[in-house]
């Protein structure tokens, strides 16, 4: 059974601002939220900034959670409202069928793997046997290479973005030879690169994340369920690949 | 007003929709300052029918004159200055007034090369004109209007209406009630605008109705405005005065109601509402 969770955080608190600054620190209280946990079972969490003074964590856990030491920690433990709400996954995961449209939102680290990479960077002198003969990981730090990276595996995750409702250029004002690519109904709302050292190495872990917000239309459901509960891309310990759904503005409840 | 003469059968509305890129509605001004009204003048629609019936300036309007004009503004438009300069072009000096021994008229002295004058126009603007009248008599006017003797213009020559000009003549009803079952002409932005603030929850609070300014002909009304033509004869141009009531009317738009939203909770995604909340 899969639980999704919201948590209250408190920016103004000295363990909220830990957390906050520091994926690895967020990602050790995530953890300490799930008692019991199988080797094989993925937490998922992100992280919501858009309200910068309330701050949200999204959890998806695969048992029931207890966010207790979050609240007492980095939340209101006194206040009114609810410190944090944990609801069952599965009316959702019910739902999922071929042809429905939602509204997304994702925050993922956007990567490509080469056997060559250029520049001069300490990491990229390494052997390949010191990367345990690994391809060297870099990350996509342009929002236009984030959003191709994002096209590109879409029917991988089970769904497609359709073409976003654009009117048609007036006369003499389009490209002349058709506009190649037609826009789609997803945008980056926020774009972050954050730097935080692991105990016992010097190299500090650098993560480069986009958010991506828009429009989704199931192509998958069994491929789109995986990507829910599984996640997508890299970093998924740091507050990476949550996929969430919510109904589509303008449409009521959706349901 | 002969609104009240003849029994409601033997009269009829004709509706007029008059929009253009231009209007301009003078009732007062005059010289090198041309004013314009913010809505049309009993002269500018008594002219534009007159056109279109190809009566000759030196016409009798008093059957015209007596059709009684009620006015909603679906768009009221802005106001466009046209500053406006007049010379001589072999480079002369304007004349004035006075006229010498001969007759002819003297230039200007001190020398005076430019006048400088001020139009005012309404851009973008777009009123229903109703004008209720005798059955016969609105009738031809209607027919005129589709087929008119002479270019028709609203308020000045350089204004040129769009189509469609008129909207029919209505038989049976009064021209209050004409006016306010008439759908909303606003153009297409003014309309996604309304819809825009009535989802927002600002000043209209519903897409389905607008409410529009209407002014009528009313012997009881409280305001007065001098331009009935008297005659449109260049020599004995004459205006008198007329009653007017305001009124205003909640018209139909033809937009969809909207459905009753609320604002989303949290930055307009909550995964939650999903989950059965």
């Amino acid at each position: 059974m899969t639980y999704l969770s919201r948590v209250r955080i408190n920016p103004l608190r000295a363990a909220s601002r830990t957390l906050l600054a520091n994926p690895r620190a967020l990602h050790g209280a995530v953890q300490a939220g799930v008692p019991d946990q199988a080797p094989g079972d993925r937490i998922l969490w992100r992280l919501d900034t858009d309200q910068p003074r309330r701050p949200q964590l999204l959890v998806l856990t695969p048992g029931k959670p207890d966010w207790t030491h979050l609240v007492e920690q980095a939340g209101w433990p006194d206040a009114e409202g609810e410190h944090y709400a944990v609801r069952d996954y599965s009316p959702l995961l019910a739902q999922l069928a071929l042809g429905r449209e939602y509204a997304f939102r994702l925050t993922a680290s956007p990567v490509q793997n080469t056997s060559k990479p250029t520049g001069g960077s300490t990491h990229r002198t390494r052997t390949a046997e010191e990367l345990q003969h690994r391809s060297y990981r870099l990350p996509h730090r342009t929002a236009a290479h984030q959003l191709a990276w994002f096209l590109d595996r879409t029917t991988r995750w089970g769904f497609t973005v359709p073409e976003a409702r654009t009117d048609t250029p007036a006369p003499g004002l389009g490209t002349p030879d058709g506009d190649g690519e037609a826009a789609r109904e997803v945008r980056i709302t926020d774009r972050d690169r954050r730097t935080f050292t692991k105990p016992g190495t010097r190299t500090p872990v650098t993560l480069t994340t986009a958010t991506f917000e828009g429009h989704l239309r199931i192509s998958d459901p069994d491929l789109l369920k995986t990507a829910l509960l599984e996640g997508i891309g890299p970093s998924k310990a740091y507050g990476c690949g949550l996929l969430t759904l919510a109904p589509l503005p303008g449409t009521g409840t959706a349901r | 007003m002969p609104a009240d003469t003849t029994p409601q059968g033997d009269r009829a509305v004709l509706l007029l929709r008059l929009a253009g890129p231009l209007q301009s509605w003078g009732d007062r001004s005059a010289f090198n300052r041309r004013d314009t009204t913010p809505q049309p003048t009993k002269s500018g629609v008594v002219g534009l029918l007159a056109a279109a019936a190809g009566r000759p300036r030196e016409a009798d309007l008093t059957d015209l004159v007596g059709l009684r004009l009620g006015v909603r503004v679906d768009q009221p438009g802005t106001l466009l200055r046209d500053y406006h300069t007049v010379s001589d072009y072999r480079g002369l000096p304007l004349p004035q007034a006075g006229v010498n021994a001969k007759g002819v008229q003297k230039p200007t002295s001190p020398s005076k090369h430019t006048h400088v004058t001020h139009r005012y126009y309404l851009q973008d603007a777009v009123f229903l004109v109703a004008v209720e009248g005798p059955a016969e008599l609105v009738t031809a006017l209607g027919e005129a209007v589709t087929r008119p003797a002479f270019p028709l213009a609203l308020g000045r020559r350089s204004c040129t209406p769009t189509q469609p000009l008129s909207l029919g003549v209505r038989r049976g009803t009064p021209l209050e009630t004409a006016l306010a079952e008439e759908p909303w002409q606003a153009n297409e932005p003014t309309r996604k605008a309304h819809e825009r603030q009535a989802k927002r929850g600002q000043a209209p609070r519903r897409t389905d109705r607008v409410d529009l300014a209407a002014s009528f002909d009313d012997p009881h009304g409280d305001d007065t405005c001098r331009d009935v033509p008297l005659s449109f004869d260049p020599r004995r141009r004459g205006f008198g005065t007329r009653k007017v009531r305001h009124a205003w009317l909640s018209v139909p738009t033809g937009l969809r109601a909207a459905l009753p939203t609320e604002p989303p909770a949290d930055g307009g995604h909550d995964p939650f509402a999903l989950l059965g909340w």
